[in-house]
């Protein structure tokens, strides 16, 4: 049973949260568009990649540091966190879906779902925020535990990344379903081990989905901004 | 743990000596705008590494390690300063080769600042990893907002040419780019483990054994990104995924091919078109 005190994960993290998360596929609308995903199982394995080798592990790995971070009432950790995983973005567009959503999130927190923590560690995150570290700060405000954080978190990267290839049309909304299901044990594993993180586990070796969002900047149609 | 021993492992010899007798190396130099080129002042050098000048104007500046390649615990620390105006192209006489480590990584700790206007190409040759290898590389850089700096490191992954593959070995690589005090790009590649098996995955490399990475900040960056689009599709003959990106006052590109010298040329080329003046000569062959 989802204890309580972690519900409001389910909102925050649900598509009708006002972050936007429906406008950017992470790159992977060139990855469809060069034929390196195509149906259900290139799907599962460029996100499972994601998951443990790229930008999926950094993200969950930022999520609890941010965490600890507020937790421990540490505005300056708070601050550098967010200025290096800022300065981390590998591509314009990277850049633009981490800040754009990191800032939606800290608005739509602090208009809906403010705590004296969040208000007392907001300025912290005055000269940018990505979206991990945003999560992060407000679940630890509310005090939801870390784990049921982290793994929420992974759930929703690769659920929003389904729904996007779903709409760019590799995966039906079945293939879209199984794939999730598929991935669950690597989400607990990976969030398990993210949120024993320290600042060294923070980075990726996805040259290709890095190289994928750079290429989506030129591509010809678009659906999706980044 | 015999079966991560490869026959052709290089150096066993070196690779087995004790700790104390680990190589530390050190450069540091100033360079100064002199009215007539850019001069060195304030050189030091230890542990067998040697700063070499072989061209004057524009200024060269030739990291040479004499100890030929880093194996576990091996240190090299290196710090280049660029007075205000200065202009350099900073490069290294041969690729770096990183063998076998036993017990500790080799460490390469990289210091650049870039005073008012300073220019700066930090253009070293590739990094070779051997099977077995372990390297930790941090390149920090500390620039004025209106000077110009280029980078370009290569990593390659075994020696394929020579039917060498990589299986154990680790690599961090740590850029921090700071503008004006403010941290503007990082970089935090981190590959481990089976190299071969994960530079194989579709998301990682799709069989790359080489990669590249390009970064220039400077004023213009931002407005050059077409250019270096154009600059990177001129030859498209050769096995070589590029992409580009520029923002924040910076370009970015990165490379991957599985073959390590297409992936140099193309590299060579672009850097000779886009960049106004000529490679040092160790890049011509």
């Amino acid at each position: 049973m989802i204890h309580p005190a972690s519900l409001p994960l389910l909102v925050w993290l649900s598509p009708s949260f006002p972050v936007g998360a429906f406008a950017f596929s992470h790159g992977l609308e060139w990855a469809v568009e060069a034929g390196d995903i195509h149906d259900a199982e290139t799907a599962r394995l460029w996100l499972s990649d994601l998951l443990q080798h790229g930008s999926g592990y950094s993200d969950c790995c930022t999520v609890a540091l941010a965490w600890q971070a507020a937790t421990d009432h540490d505005p300056e950790r708070l601050r550098a966190l967010a200025e290096l995983t800022c300065a981390m973005q590998p591509t314009s567009e990277r850049r633009l879906e981490a800040t754009m959503q990191g800032q939606a999130f800290m608005l739509a927190a602090l208009s809906a779902w403010s705590r004296p923590a969040l208000e007392t560690l907001k300025p912290a995150l005055a000269d940018g925020v990505t979206y991990p570290v945003a999560l992060g700060l407000v679940a630890a405000s509310h005090e939801i535990p870390l784990e049921q954080t982290v793994s929420a978190f992974a759930l929703s990267f690769v659920s929003n990344l389904v729904s996007a290839l779903v709409r760019l049309g590799p995966l039906g909304q079945t293939d879209g379903q199984r794939v999730i299901a598929a991935l669950l044990p690597l989400i607990e594993t990976v969030s398990h081990e993210a949120t024993r993180a320290t600042l060294a586990d923070l980075g990726s070796c996805a040259f290709r989905s890095d190289i994928a969002s750079m290429r989506h900047e030129t591509q010809y149609t678009r659906l999706f901004r980044s | 743990m015999l079966d991560v021993i490869s026959p052709s492992d290089p150096l066993p010899l070196k690779s087995q000596l004790p700790a104390y007798i680990r190589a530390r190396g050190l450069i540091a130099a100033r360079l100064q705008d002199s009215g007539r080129g850019t001069r060195v002042f304030d050189l030091s050098e230890a542990g067998g590494y040697r700063l070499k000048f072989p061209h004057a104007n524009p200024c060269e500046a030739m990291i040479v390690n004499t100890g030929g390649g880093m194996a576990g615990g091996d240190h090299l620390v290196l710090s280049l300063s660029l007075g205000p105006q200065a202009v350099a192209v900073c490069s290294t006489q041969s690729a770096e080769k990183i063998y076998r480590a036993e017990r500790d990584r080799a460490e390469i700790a990289v210091t650049l600042t870039l005073d008012d206007a300073a220019d700066l190409a930090w253009l070293p040759q590739e990094t070779i990893l051997f099977d077995g290898a372990q390297l930790h590389r941090q390149l920090s850089v500390d620039m004025a907002a209106n000077a110009t700096f280029m980078a370009c490191e290569t990593v390659v992954f075994g020696r394929s040419a020579m039917g060498e593959t990589i299986r154990e070995a680790h690599l961090s690589d740590h850029w921090d780019i700071r503008r004006n005090g403010r941290l503007v790009f990082a970089e935090r590649l981190r590959l481990s483990g089976d190299m071969q098996a994960l530079l194989d995955r579709r998301t990682v490399g799709a069989g790359a054994r080489a990669i590249a990475t390009m970064l220039y900040v400077a004023p213009d960056a931002e407005a050059r990104l077409d250019e270096a689009r154009t600059v990177l599709a001129v030859d498209d003959s050769a096995p070589v995924e590029w992409g580009a990106s520029a923002w924040n006052g910076l370009l970015c590109i990165r490379g991957i091919s599985p073959e390590a010298s297409a992936l140099r040329r193309q590299t060579a080329q672009f850097l000779n078109r886009f960049r106004s003046s000529p490679l040092p000569r160790v890049w011509q062959c």
